[in-house]
């Protein structure tokens, strides 16, 4: 289920509590303010023959949100494994940063399992930030995609870093 | 030595402050040898707490041995009624845990760490740890009081954990 609205106090509960009160469950879960807007984008599982957009049509109308629902098949893996890192890019922004990086990251076979970007800085010198979580699958060369970054990096002028994010297991 | 079932969320035990062990016994010193053990018995484990085995008792192991991110390596370290006495400046890092399936979370620790605590022969020991070792023994000193690294991610953001084979 993705929606998406100018951004103001309410739009979480409320659209959790008409999801909850359609007997519908959460599962994953992001939201966020992306430039005074409000995104949901969440996994929701339910009853057989639960209407989600029904259930989140009077939220939806009260908000002013843009909702969208989409069946999931079963059996979709959560997420694909591999090694973990980070990918920390920024530079003065300029149109096409985003995808000549996702480029070099799907061009070596490895996957994006989360990405932030934000666009910084004063109007007149505009800088871009991006964060990426990728998961590298066994028989990729980190190595080597980190060699592609670092030349697309120096094409673009920007500053691109990574680093091994695997999680010490305590 | 056993092998022991390691508990996950939302085990209530992982919530609760455990209680002081007060003196070495028989059962005290079984408890630690099965820690040390249920901790190799899992691969990339590091450490573990009594808690983590459904014992709500102040007693953790630990052992970085051959850990690439270790500065200080004490070896197998286990500690009855353990205390900090000293903590250093904070770093960052990314941890998972044994009872928290499926997440990973960025936590900031003290990188230099002094501790007491009982060993398992009833004797004294002080310990002076950094880096990685002061990682994972204060993750495992949250255990003892109810906490996980859950309640100390400061980014707001959880990560799915890699699988480990």
């Amino acid at each position: 289920m993705l929606a998406v609205g100018a951004d103001r106090p309410g739009i979480v509960a409320a659209v959790t509590g008409a999801l909850s009160e359609a007997g519908a469950n959460l599962d994953d879960t992001s939201m966020s303010i992306l430039h005074g807007h409000f995104a949901i984008a969440m996994v929701v599982a339910g009853p057989e023959g639960l209407d989600v957009a029904a259930a989140l049509a009077p939220v939806a109308e009260r908000l002013d949100l843009t909702v969208d629902v989409r069946p999931i098949p079963e059996g979709t893996p959560p997420t694909p494994d591999g090694e973990r890192w980070s990918l920390a890019v920024y530079g003065a922004d300029r149109p096409g940063l985003v995808a000549a990086v996702t480029a070099v990251v799907a061009d070596t076979g490895v996957n994006v399992v989360d990405l932030t970007t934000r666009l910084i800085g004063v109007p007149t010198r505009p800088v871009y930030a991006m964060q990426l979580e990728l998961a590298v699958p066994d028989g990729v060369d980190a190595a080597q995609m980190k060699e592609r970054l670092a030349a697309v990096a120096a094409d673009l002028g920007i500053d691109c870093t990574l680093t091994p994010a695997d999680a010490d297991l305590l | 030595m056993t092998v022991l079932p390691v508990v996950q969320l939302p085990e209530p035990v992982l919530k609760r402050r455990a209680a002081e062990v007060g003196g070495i016994t028989d059962e005290v010193r079984r408890l630690c040898s099965d820690l040390v053990e249920t901790m190799r018995a899992s691969p990339a484990c590091v450490g573990l707490a009594a808690p983590q085995v459904g014992v709500s008792l102040r007693v953790f192991c630990v052992d970085v041995t051959g850990h690439n991110k270790a500065v200080s390596c004490h070896g197998t370290v286990v500690l009855v009624d353990p205390e900090v006495l000293a903590a250093g400046p904070g770093a960052t890092a990314r941890e998972g845990c044994m009872s928290v399936p499926d997440l990973t979370g960025d936590v900031t620790r003290a990188t230099e760490l002094v501790i007491r605590g009982c060993t398992p022969e009833g004797a004294e020991r002080v310990l002076s740890v950094d880096a990685f070792e002061a990682r994972a023994v204060l993750h495992e000193l949250d255990h003892l009081d109810g906490l996980l690294f859950l309640d100390r991610v400061t980014s707001g953001r959880l990560f799915p954990r890699k699988v480990y084979r």
